[in-house]
This record gives structure tokens, C-alpha cells and sequence, in this order.
């Protein structure tokens, strides 16, 4: 961009709401939150003191917060292989399909709009160990359900939760790399005598790979920070600490066990965190718009 | 009058680049200017800062007599038509034409006056309530032209405004426009990087290289009497033929072998041009050289043959000969020729000035 | 398809229902349960299809007070979705209209600073620096509040960079037209960027509204007064039963209810909300 206005004071102030919001409801808590790590408090907040890395030491030596992160990354993994799995096979038909291509894709995007909470009830309805459907389905094929009680159903509760309504997102994206494949490329491959499973995995799945690595990315994110509501409005985190992932630790420990110095510590984790997949997503970004 | 003065004016980047190094040109009032040179050359440039869309680092800028240097462009009274037309694609083509006098608190009816004056004139009444996606090359061409003139401002720029547009319709709006203005008699500033577009628009003509003006005249001037071998090859198609040679006592020195006569005081290296078009075919006896044909372009009007001149030392040195009608030499024959000596044009190797 | 394969073609459908049914499945289930009485749930099953207390229970979610400590209906509470949703989208939208407007169109210093400012806002989320975002909203007596249910959530570096994009592909050109017609910053501001970037704001705001309804942490933790609950939160309120049995008929209700706004809007808004999606991203 060459010409410019010339104006100096206009854009502090075209700034200044996003700059004051920010400073308000980012940076300060976020400063807040590097302080509170360094400090112990008082479950009242009448007194604390500076115990230094402390809170990062007991952290790192609590089992319970490994515990926790394995727990993160199961669920995060699965969250992501499951989500995109069954969107690639979903797309892959839906691109090969010549009537009906819109009818499929607005019957399958709408779970994206539903908020984590509701899509964690709804699938609690459908897996209550009491009255639920596929409960008493799994049980009368001689498999006893009950999440309230058994640790991996819970998991496997709330992947399912989280993952429906991922897919409509990773479906999206699939069927728009499907459909940049240019189409001589998959004609030469016919020629030259691959059918139509060959063609997918040798042309087609390679040249998906862009899309595939930054759904990978976005799907974790996904599943470590955005599903805060499906854990809250079913599991809670439990039985046990089986489905307590570090983002609702956090909730928990600040909220619950009003534990503030080891909340913040956890805090300043997450963002660190963060901050490293936001690099990987942007250094992904740069790589894609020197290719194209 | 004097309508438009660049006086030691020039341009350099931030990052130190020197764009322009220094142009002077005065514009009187109606004149139509072409800027006219290879991409690069600074010509948009120039341009766009009598435009007011780059800043002038260098020298003063006066439009009728007032310093302009750091005035906004809207200050300026001048309009611009761009290379892509830059017409706004959510306002029809009506309000793309008067929104510049809308931001300048033209009254109502005084718009829409001048406005269907200028549909008019660009037999543009028709379109007036399309929007631009919906219309055709040539007629977004024209709508851009009425956005400039619907203002009636003291300067018209140009920025290579037909280079987006096919042959056919190129030549036609070439017409059109000098047509409008000499009707409107605005004074004009057109950049173009097409020489016949040049030749065929100016009244006179400013061939830049490298930021600097090589040389300012009359088409006619700049075609008869180039100042340097840059401008000899810019202007004419096909270019001049441009013969490095030596000004020795006996005249010039094209080879060990051949050496055309002319008494000269100059001596050294030179170059030696003479245009395509004023070789003459003769016989052996009265020839200046001979050419071995290696290529003929028959153009129906005209014939084009390309050629090699031969020394001993087996140096080959290409030329052009433009002959009008057919002719059909044989590849690998020998035309021979005569170069008219009041058609040469001489050159100073080192100082690149017409001798 | 390059060759023509029957079988192939009916895989494809054959899945692809599959996919539909079992992506709709749960929301089936949802308004079968929301047509049967309480009652109907006890132990052993639940009934698979419509029952004929619908009119009855919807008409009692929709006016009678949701119950459960909850004492606004769910109509009231979808008010409060509205409004958080539309403050949050509203004000997302514009504060980085203006940001990017003033990053991408003028020169100042601490531009690239400013702009890291707002890019670091991508890397906190509300959920992982709650307690403090609590504790400042706690501290500014926004508690309680709209303002405090959209103001904290309006900062948004992705909106920002996306009309960065949209304002630097516009042609320069264009900016220059606008400037030799006399085009001043508020000027060209209305007349030329904002209708030019008509859509990507209509996209955006889908995208935007979906996310500003689902809110769910951040009123759950800073509204203890009925007239402030969201109809998201409220769920949870509604579930943590401690005496008595859950009363599913009417929580499905509500659930689908909650839905029904951001899904109406995908699938209404279906083009501008693909758009979004992918121009979010870019």
C-alpha cells in the first residue's frame, strides 16, 4: 500500500478501542496471572506471599497434573483423529457424489453451531446408563455402560461429544481441498491405469496433506481449549480425575479449590501453550502462501 | 501560458533509491504530453507525482504558477484515468463520475448536468445506472475518461490507460481520445510505454530512461533527429539499425573492409544508425555494402528482411531493410544497398550525443 | 467422475446418509424426549418416539420459569443470548474495522507494535486466563452486567487480521481514485471500504454470532442474577440436580432451543458461513 492518509492523531484514536479492551481484558489479567503464579494466597485473599517458582514446583512434581496433561492429549488426540477421520470419508463421497452435493453439505455442517455445553447433553441423554438408548444397546450386547463410574466410558463420552460436532468444520475444509485437486491430475492417474482407491491414496491424499497438518493443528487447539463445556455439562472432570483436562484444571483448581497460585501457574502453561501452536499455525500459514 | 512546470524535480526512495534523478519540462496550457520509455524508466513515476499519489523529494512542481509540492492530490484540480480503470465496483456509473464532485459540495442539479454532459459526449447515456462488473472493456475505458472530465480540471493524467484493452479497440480509442481533447483543449500528461501510441497522441513528446529525459520534442523531432541511440531505437518500428564504427579521416568505419565516406572532424568510436526504411536495393556497381538474406516477413504493404553484414574477419553484424510491396529474396542471397547519407544518424560511442 | 461405477456412486450416497443420520441422531432423540413427560424417563428405557406431551412441554419451557433456582423462562434468557451475542458481534466488528483501517490506510509509529499487541490477543483465550479476567471484571464492578458479558470477549485479533487481508487486497488504485476525488479518511471509509468489504463483514458476522451465543464459561462465572442468564449457561444450571430426578423432557426442550438460533443461521446463511469459516482461517 503506497499511498497513505496522512493524518498522525486519527489512528490512535481509529486504535484505541482495541488497543483499551485489550490492555483491559488480555494483558492485565494475563500480567495478573504471571504474578498470582509467583505468589501463595489465602483461600480468603487476605494475605498471600511471594514463594517464587513454588507454584511452577509443585505443579511439575504433582501427579495429578501429569495425570491431567495425558489426560489432555488423549483426548485432544482422539478428539483429532476421529473428527478427521470420518470428515475425509465424508468428504471423499460427498465430492464423488454429482447430485445432492449441497443437500449433503448443509445436512452436515449445522453440529458446528451447536454450543460444546448442549453437545455434551445430548450425547449424555443418548449414553445414561439408566434410560439411555446406546447405554442399554451396549448393554444388552453383554457390554456394561456406566460413565458415571468407569473412567475410559467417560472418555469415551466426551470425545464423542466433542468430536460430533468438530466434524462439520473438518468436513468443510476436506471438501474444499477436494475440490482445489485439479481434476487433469486425477484424469492423468486414470490414463495411466489407477483405479479409483489407488487414486486417492497416491494422488489425491498427498496433495491433501496441507489441509490434513493444519486441521491436525486446529483440531488440538480445538480439543485443549474450546471444549471446556462439553467436560463441564458432563463429566465435570470426573469419575476420578479421568476426564479432567488442564483447561478445565484450571476452572477447577481457581474456582472450585480456590487453589489462586497454583490456578495462575497453570494459567501461565496454558499460554505458553498456546502461544507455541498459534507459531506453528502461522509458520504453516507463511509455508502455504509461498507454495501457492 | 504556461500551464504545468517541473522545475529540477526528482525522486528518492527512503531505501535511497534515486528514481528520478532531475526533469525539467514545461507544459503549456493544452498541450498534450506523452511520457513515453521502456518499464521502469520512471515514467509512472513522474506521473503520479504531478498526481500527488508520491511525494516529490527533489525540485518544485507548479500548476499555473502555484507551488504544488505538498499539496493533496484532491488539491491539485487534476483527474486522473489509471491503467485498470479503478472504477468504484459498488457505485454505478453514474455515481462513479460524480462522486468527485459530491466530495467537492457540487450542488445537486449542477451534477447531474455535468454529468449527462459528459454520458453524452462519451455516448455513455445508456449506462448510466450499471455498475461497472457489468460493462465491457472499451465502455469501462470510457467511463474512467468521464470520472476525469466530468470535473473539468486544469490537468488530465494518464496512466497507460489503453494497455489493458485489445489491438483493435486500442487504436480506436487512441483516435477518440486525442479527439476529446483537442474539443476540450485540457492540458494532457499521458504515459505509455508504446511508441506508436506516443508518436500518434503527443503534441510533443518526452522519452525518459533510467529517470532521465533523453529528450523532449515534436514527434517529428524526436524521428528525425533522435539525441541519442536510446531514443533512435525507442522511436520508429522496426528500430533503427544501430552499428558500432569508427569516425576515421576516410568516414565511417564499419569494418576492416568497409568504410562509407564522410568528412567528419570527429574521430574515435561512434555508432552509426540508419532506419530500416531508408535503405535503398541498388546494383553491385553502385552498392555501399551487401547483405546476406536470412530471414523475409512479407507484410503485404510492406516486406521486411533480415540480414547479416559480412566482414572478412567473419564478424556478422544484423540488419533490417524495410521495402514496401513484395519482394521475395532468396535465403542465403545477397541484396545490395545504398545508405543514403542525409538519412545517417551519428552517434558518440562514449557520450551517447548525436554528432 | 471419470469412469462410471454404480456400486461406487452408491457407497458414496449409502455414506453419506449414514453420515447424515448419525450426525442427526442425537437431535432426534432430543425432541422425541421433548414430547414425552417427565415421568417417562425413569429407569429402564427411554422412549424412541413422539409422545403427546409436546404442546404441553414446550409451552411450559418457552413461559414458565425455568426452574431449578432459575427463575427467568426461556424465552427471557434467549433475550439475554441476544443481546450478549449481538454485543459481542457488533463490537468485535467494529473495533477491528477501525484497527485495521488504521493499520493498513495510515503511517504511524508503533504500527508493527500495535499490531503485536493485538496479535498476542490470539494467544489467551478467555478459558485459560479465567481467574484474572474474573478478578479484573470482579474489580471494574462489571459483574452482573452486559457489559461485562461482552465487553472482556470483544477484542478479537482474528477479525482484525481478516479485514487486514480484505483492506490490503483492495486495489491501490482505487485508494488513489478515491483520493484525487477528494476522498477524506471518513469519507472513504463509508463510500468505498465499508461497502467494498460488505461481505466479509456479513460472513464474519455469521461466524461471530455463532460464537458470542455459545458463550458459555464466561457468563456461567460472572452472573449470579437471574436477569443476566444466558440460555447456554443455563443448561448446567438446570442439570445440577440435587434432589429429584432430572427433568429431561423440558432440558431437551431448552437444549434444542439453544441451538435453534446459531443453527437456524448456518444453515439459513449457508454461503456466508462457509466463507467465513475459511476466511477466518486464511
Amino acid at each position: 500500500m503506497t499511498v497513505t492518509f496522512p493524518q498522525k492523531g486519527l489512528p490512535w484514536l481509529l486504535l484505541l478501542p482495541q488497543l483499551l479492551v485489550t490492555a483491559v481484558f488480555f494483558l492485565w489479567p494475563a500480567e495478573q496471572a504471571l504474578e498470582q503464579a509467583f505468589y501463595q494466597e489465602d483461600a480468603f485473599g487476605l494475605s498471600r506471599e511471594f514463594v517464587g517458582l513454588d507454584n511452577f514446583l509443585d505443579l511439575f512434581t504433582d501427579p495429578l497434573y501429569y495425570q491431567s496433561m495425558l489426560t489432555t492429549l488423549v483426548f485432544s488426540f482422539s478428539v483429532a483423529i476421529f473428527g478427521m477421520s470420518i470428515a475425509l470419508l465424508l468428504a471423499v463421497m460427498a465430492d464423488r457424489v454429482i447430485r445432492g452435493k449441497l443437500t449433503y453439505q448443509t445436512l452436515l455442517i449445522w453440529p458446528y453451531a451447536v454450543a460444546p455445553a448442549l453437545a455434551g447433553v445430548l450425547w449424555w441423554i443418548l449414553f445414561d446408563p439408566s434410560m439411555g438408548p446406546i447405554a442399554l444397546w451396549l448393554e444388552s450386547m453383554g457390554l456394561d455402560w456406566d460413565h458415571y463410574l468407569n473412567g475410559g466410558q467417560a472418555m469415551i463420552l466426551v470425545v464423542i461429544a466433542a468430536t460430533w460436532k468438530q466434524i462439520s468444520y473438518n468436513f468443510l475444509f476436506f471438501l474444499a481441498g477436494l475440490q482445489a485437486v485439479p481434476r487433469s491430475l486425477i484424469e492423468a492417474a486414470a490414463i495411466d491405469g489407477a483405479g479409483p482407491f489407488k487414486r486417492f491414496w497416491t494422488i489425491v491424499f498427498p496433495l491433501l496433506s496441507p489441509t490434513t497438518f493444519f486441521l491436525l493443528v486446529i483440531n488440538l487447539v480445538y480439543a485443549f481449549f474450546d471444549t471446556f463445556g462439553v467436560i463441564d455439562a458432563t463429566t465435570k472432570g470426573g469419575p476420578g480425575q479421568s476426564t479432567n483436562i488442564l483447561v478445565y484444571k484450571v476452572f477447577e483448581d481457581g474456582f472450585v479449590g480456590l487453589d489462586l497460585g497454583s490456578s495462575a501457574a497453570q494459567s501461565v502453561v496454558l499460554m505458553a501453550i498456546v502461544g507455541v501452536m498459534t507459531v506453528i499455525q502461522f509458520r504453516f500459514i507463511e509455508r502455504k502462501v509461498q507454495y501457492s | 501560458m504556461t500551464d504545468v512546470i517541473l522545475e529540477n524535480v526528482g525522486k528518492t526512495y527512503p531505501n535511497g533509491y534515486h528514481a528520478i534523478p532531475s526533469v525539467d519540462l514545461s507544459i503549456e496550457e493544452g498541450e498534450f504530453i506523452v511520457l513515453v520509455g521502456p518499464s521502469g524508466c520512471g515514467k509512472s513515476t513522474l506521473l503520479r507525482m504531478v498526481a500527488g499519489l508520491e511525494s516529490i523529494t527533489q525540485g518544485e512542481l507548479r500548476i499555473r504558477d502555484e507551488r504544488m509540492n505538498d499539496k493533496e492530490p484532491a488539491e491539485r484540480d487534476i483527474a486522473m484515468v489509471f491503467q485498470n480503470y479503478a472504477l468504484y465496483p459498488h457505485m454505478t456509473v453514474y455515481n462513479n463520475m460524480a462522486y468527485g464532485l459530491k466530495n467537492r459540495g457540487v450542488g445537486k442539479t449542477d451534477i447531474e448536468e455535468k454529468v449527462s454532459n459528459v454520458a453524452d459526449m462519451l455516448g455513455l447515456t445508456e449506462l448510466l445506472q450499471r455498475k461497472p462488473g457489468q460493462l465491457s472493456g472499451g465502455q469501462r475505458q470510457r467511463v474512467a475518461m468521464g470520472r476525469a472530465m466530468v470535473r473539468d480540471p486544469k490537468v488530465f493524467l494518464f496512466d497507460e490507460p489503453l494497455s489493458n484493452l485489445d489491438a483493435k479497440l486500442r487504436v480506436q480509442m487512441r483516435i477518440e481520445i486525442r479527439q476529446l481533447q483537442r474539443k476540450l483543449g485540457t492540458t494532457t500528461l499521458y504515459v505509455t510505454h508504446d511508441q506508436v501510441e506516443a508518436m500518434t497522441l503527443a503534441d510533443r513528446l518526452v522519452v525518459l530512461n533510467k529517470g532521465k529525459a533523453e529528450q523532449i520534442g515534436t514527434p517529428m523531432d524526436l524521428y528525425d533527429k533522435p539525441a541519442t541511440p536510446f531514443v533512435a531505437s525507442f522511436i520508429g518500428s522496426p528500430s533503427m539499425n544501430l552499428l558500432p564504427a569508427n569516425l576515421v579521416e576516410q568516414g565511417i568505419k564499419l569494418s576492416e573492409t568497409l568504410i562509407l565516406p564522410l568528412s567528419h572532424a570527429h574521430r574515435g568510436g561512434v555508432v552509426w544508425g540508419i532506419r530500416p526504411e531508408h535503405l535503398e536495393v541498388s546494383d553491385e556497381q553502385n552498392a555501399d555494402f551487401a547483405l546476406r538474406v536470412q530471414a523475409v516477413e512479407s507484410l503485404g504493404a510492406e516486406t521486411l528482411i533480415h540480414g547479416a553484414l559480412e566482414d572478412q574477419s567473419g564478424r556478422i553484424t544484423s540488419l533490417v531493410i524495410r521495402l514496401s510491396g513484395p519482394h521475395l529474396p532468396e535465403i542465403d542471397s545477397l541484396i545490395w544497398l545504398i545508405a543514403p547519407t542525409k538519412h545517417w544518424h551519428v552517434f558518440d560511442a562514449i557520450t551517447q550525443q548525436r554528432l | 467422475m471419470i469412469e462410471n461405477r454404480p456400486w461406487l456412486t452408491f457407497v458414496g450416497h449409502a455414506t453419506l446418509w449414514l453420515g447424515v443420520a448419525l450426525v442427526a441422531l442425537p437431535v432426534w432423540m432430543a425432541l422425541v424426549a421433548s414430547t414425552h413427560p417427565a415421568s417417562a424417563f425413569g429407569v429402564g428405557h427411554i422412549p424412541l418416539w413422539f409422545g403427546d406431551a409436546g404442546v404441553e412441554t414446550w409451552k411450559s419451557v418457552l413461559l414458565e420459569e425455568a426452574g431449578n433456582g432459575i427463575e427467568s423462562s426461556v424465552t427471557f434468557m434467549m433475550l439475554n443470548s441476544l443481546v450478549m451475542a449481538l454485543g459481542i458481534t457488533f463490537g468485535k466488528i467494529a473495533i477491528s474495522l477501525l484497527s485495521a483501517y488504521a493499520i493498513v490506510f495510515f503511517r504511524f509509529p508503533f504500527r508493527n507494535f500495535c499490531f503485536w499487541i493485538i496479535f498476542m490477543t490470539l494467544m489467551l483465550p478467555v478459558e485459560v486466563r479465567i481467574v484474572p479476567t474474573y478478578e479484573v471484571v470482579a474489580n471494574l464492578g462489571l459483574l452482573n452486567s452486559f457489559t461485562g458479558l461482552t465487553l472482556p470477549l470483544i477484542a478479537s485479533a482474528t477479525a482484525t487480521f481478516l479485514f487486514r487481508q480484505c483492506f490490503l487486497s483492495i486495489p491501490s488504485e482505487l485508494v488513489e481514485a478515491a483520493r484525487i476525488d477528494g476522498a477524506g479518511p471518513f469519507r472513504f471509509f463509508f463510500d468505498i471500504l465499508l461497502p467494498l468489504t460488505r461481505t466479509n463483514i456479513a460472513a464474519l458476522f455469521v461466524i461471530l454470532f455463532i460464537y458470542g451465543w455459545n458463550q458459555y464459561l464466561w457468563p456461567l462465572i460472572i452472573t449470579t442474577d437471574n436477569a443476566y442468564y444466558t440460555l447456554v449457561m443455563s443448561i448446567k444450571r438446570m442439570l445440577s440436580v440435587t434432589d429429584g430426578d432430572i427433568e429431561w423432557n423440558r432440558i431437551m426442550a431448552t437444549t434444542l432451543l439453544a441451538m435453534l438460533p446459531p443453527v437456524a443461521v448456518v444453515i439459513g446463511m449457508q454461503k456466508l458461513f462457509v466463507k467465513g469459516l475459511v476466511d477466518a482461517e486464511k
